[in-house]
């Protein structure tokens, strides 16, 4: 008999555990419900690049919306083409009862807005695209940061460091040629790396540039070639908008300096590599979710900034940057935190000889169409987020195009 | 006498009509496979961390359990349904078409061009009618190169239309980087207006009711037409046919443009009903899977309804099993194709017996 108390006796205290451990959790468990969030991505986050990028902005957010109580869960289809197979992913996602339904790359968006159409209880987001800011269903929605700035303290790296080797005697002015290994010859990347060319010339008043358009976001190969290419020109530090690590790998083998994109690349290339420049979208993930969930608006066009923290710069690799390059960016940033910096000041540049005009410098394929060009610059990003300068500016050889 | 001693252990022979297996016994054989690649697909669902009976009701529930998930599924065997039964007559003549791929990209192209040029002039249904025509022009024309090269120079179509794939994928990315671009640096082809697109019949456009009256065209033509008689028979002896007077190389030439022609029609459905523009994943491997759908289906047009809306259920079960557990879309393709192998693997048992040597010299049918 007195087996069976201590067993029953022990069986009791161990339920008694169970039930407190389970009786703590359930309240929370049962007040918040469990909010889905779809995510469409290009590649996956093995590319070390963009979709990395996007993935540890989302899984940041969603980390910090956690902490404060908010119960969410994240579904993510990887490896979408942008093709109908973007279509029925969104409608997947949106089957499962997910609320909102992010997509990251720009050939998404004519697929989202289909699947958008047919779900219109279901928020659809089409990141660095810009439809759904102009058409009318209201359950569209755009987001873009302006990388270009990040470019731009970027390029006062790369300007300090060519600085460097002139005032070294390595090199003399006219041969501080920077290399672009551009994606397209459209205005994200235009307006990117004619940012990356002004920050450089803002520190490095000689510097010229070289641009070769690959016509892919990302092929390894093809950018590797293309930096090469660049680097048989002449040039003496390579920077790239297209999504793989190869062109710092061809920097450092060719013993040039290099500027990356989206992700650190000191680790692949130490001897080249003096940083990169990347959007940070966890802000705009934590913020649209728990607007979404707290029920407030979301804007139908989202942009961010560097004053704001969306796009920034990695750390410097301090071990070839040219002494100084710290406390030049650094300058550059607190102004854009002043708003007394504009990238695209009219003074700092020229197109054909003459003063930037709107009609020179606005994109006449953009969604949004408007006069950009008052107060002595160019406003990037602000009529819509997505990039709309395509002003070839003075200084930048264009070696192709690719559309 | 040393002859004797070297019959090898194990030899293959094929089946003739006198020893064909009882048809129960056949079917044993196919469902034996089905369960033996259930059983052996497991192995990279347990490596992938999860629960196989779990990954497998949500498979099927996740093709077949809600009416959207329902609509996704049929959407996927519309073109794999067409694709098979436009390929079907080829087998059968045992013309090795595997440039579906093609046909249905150039089909597309051709649909996609009279959408681009027509689309703000024409109403809604002469356009889709001339898309249609040009659809199945562009997939003939595609098909008949290759058919008629076959027929007068005997050149290896098994390669010739292969190739003939990716000329037609490389046009696609051409145009979408070209003359067709929406906005320059896109790569995109702007979504055609609404006149452009195939209506919606319970919720899924209506490419479903086109490939199920073709799937009873095709069953016709090729059991109870003279047409489809000459395909058999060439398909059987090409020297028999010729014996018999038939024009053999006109035959191939005549099949092909059908085969493309219904590769054609798939292009359009896709370009008009599912995707509503044009890119170079219009086919998306449909060409190269519905070889499967044809052989499994024994180039019978029936089953090949059911073969199709099997590998659909499959691909979109798997589609909503990476999305619902995360397991990597890679392990789902495994499994499916797993399962596609012992299918296909099984008719090789069906079709062959096994003979063991015995020691006592006498030979054992297995």
């Amino acid at each position: 008999m007195k087996k069976l108390a201590v067993v029953l006796l022990v069986a009791l205290i161990a339920m008694t555990a169970v039930f407190a451990a389970g009786g703590s959790e359930a309240p929370a468990a049962t007040a918040a419900k469990t909010t889905k969030i779809g995510f469409v991505v290009i590649n996956d986050e093995s590319d070390q690049g963009y979709t990395w990028n996007f993935t540890n902005g989302m899984n940041a957010a969603i980390e910090k919306l956690k902490a404060e109580g908010y119960n969410v869960e994240l579904l993510t289809k990887k490896n979408t083409t942008e093709s109908a197979i973007c279509k029925d992913n969104n409608i997947e996602l949106a089957e499962e009862g997910c609320e909102i339904i992010f997509n990251n790359s720009y050939g998404f968006e004519p697929y989202m807005l289909e699947a958008a159409k047919e779900y219109p209880n279901v928020k659809f987001v089409g990141m660095t695209n810009c439809a759904g800011q102009v058409d009318d269903n209201p359950n569209t929605f755009n987001a873009f940061a302006a990388i270009y700035e990040a470019r731009y303290v970027a390029g006062i790296a790369a300007g300090m460091k060519l600085q460097q080797e002139i005032n070294e005697g390595k090199i003399k002015p006219e041969e501080a040629v920077m290399g672009y290994v551009g994606a397209f010859s459209f205005a994200e990347v235009i307006s990117g790396m004619s940012g990356f060319y002004l920050g450089a010339r803002s520190v490095c008043p000689s510097v010229t540039m070289k641009v070769y358009f690959v016509g892919t976001w990302g092929d390894a190969t093809l950018e590797e070639a293309a930096a090469n290419a660049l680097i048989d020109e002449g040039c003496k530090l390579i920077s790239q908008h297209s999504d793989t690590t190869s062109p710092a790998l061809a920097a450092q083998k060719a013993g040039v300096y290099h500027v990356g994109y989206n992700t650190d690349m000191t680790k692949v290339a130490p001897n080249a590599s003096l940083l990169s420049s990347r959007i940070d979208w966890s802000r705009y993930f934590y913020e649209f979710i728990k607007n979404h969930i707290d029920g407030k608006e979301n804007p139908s066009d989202w942009a961010g900034t560097y004053a704001e923290g969306d796009v920034k710069v990695t750390d410097l690799n301090t071990a070839i940057a040219a002494p100084g390059t710290q406390e030049a960016m650094d300058k550059a940033i607190a102004a854009f935190h002043a708003g007394t910096l504009h990238v695209f000041d009219l003074d700092t540049f020229t197109i054909n000889g003459q003063k930037g005009t709107n009609e020179t410098m606005y994109d006449s394929f953009a969604a949004v169409q408007g006069n950009a060009t008052y107060d002595g610059y160019f406003h990037e990003s602000e009529l819509q987020s997505a990039p709309y300068f395509v002003g070839v500016i003075d200084g930048i050889t264009w070696l192709n195009v690719a559309y | 006498m040393k002859e004797k001693n070297k019959t090898p252990l194990i030899r293959l022979a094929k089946r003739v009509k006198t020893d064909m297996m009882s048809p129960r016994k056949v079917w044993a054989i196919r469902i034996g496979s089905i369960v033996f690649a259930f059983i052996l697909g497991m192995i990279p669902i347990i490596m992938a961390g999860q629960n196989p009976f779990q990954s497998y009701g949500i498979i099927i529930s996740g093709a077949l359990s809600k009416p959207g998930y329902i609509r996704q599924t049929v959407k996927r065997a519309i073109p794999l349904l067409g694709v098979a039964l436009a390929i079907a007559p080829c087998f059968k003549m045992k013309f090795w078409n595997i440039g579906a791929e093609g046909q249905i990209t150039m089909g597309a192209i051709f649909a996609s061009a009279i959408a681009i040029w027509f689309q703000n002039s024409l109403p809604a249904f002469p356009l889709l009618m001339l898309m249609m025509l040009a659809g199945i022009l562009g997939g003939a024309i595609w098909a008949f190169i290759p058919g008629f090269f076959k027929a007068k120079y005997n050149t290896n179509e098994t390669l010739f239309t292969l190739m003939m794939n990716y000329i037609a994928i490389g046009i696609v990315r051409w145009l979408q980087g070209g003359p067709w671009e929406g906005r320059p640096g896109t790569q995109i082809i702007p979504m055609f207006s609404d006149k452009a697109r195939l209506p919606n019949v319970f919720g899924i456009y209506c490419g479903w009711i086109i490939v199920l009256v073709l799937v009873v065209v095709v069953h016709i033509y090729m059991n109870y037409t003279k047409h489809g008689y000459e395909v058999a028979v060439i398909g059987d002896s090409e020297n028999t046919a010729r014996y018999a007077g038939m024009n053999v190389g006109w035959i191939m030439m005549r099949t092909m443009l059908l085969s493309g022609s219904i590769c054609g029609i798939v292009g359009w459905m896709l370009v008009s009903g599912a995707n509503g523009t044009l890119n170079a994943d219009v086919a998306g491997g449909v060409g190269f899977t519905a070889i499967t759908v044809a052989w499994l289906s024994q180039l019978n047009s029936f089953a090949m309804i059911i073969i199709a809306s099997m590998l659909a259920i499959i691909g979109k079960g798997s589609a909503t099993l990476q999305t619902k557990l995360g397991v990597p879309a890679s392990v789902a393709d495994i499994v499916s194709g797993i399962l596609l192998f012992c299918m296909l693997g099984c008719e090789f048992f069906i079709n062959y017996k096994l003979i063991f040597r015995k020691k006592s010299d006498k030979e054992v049918h297995a």
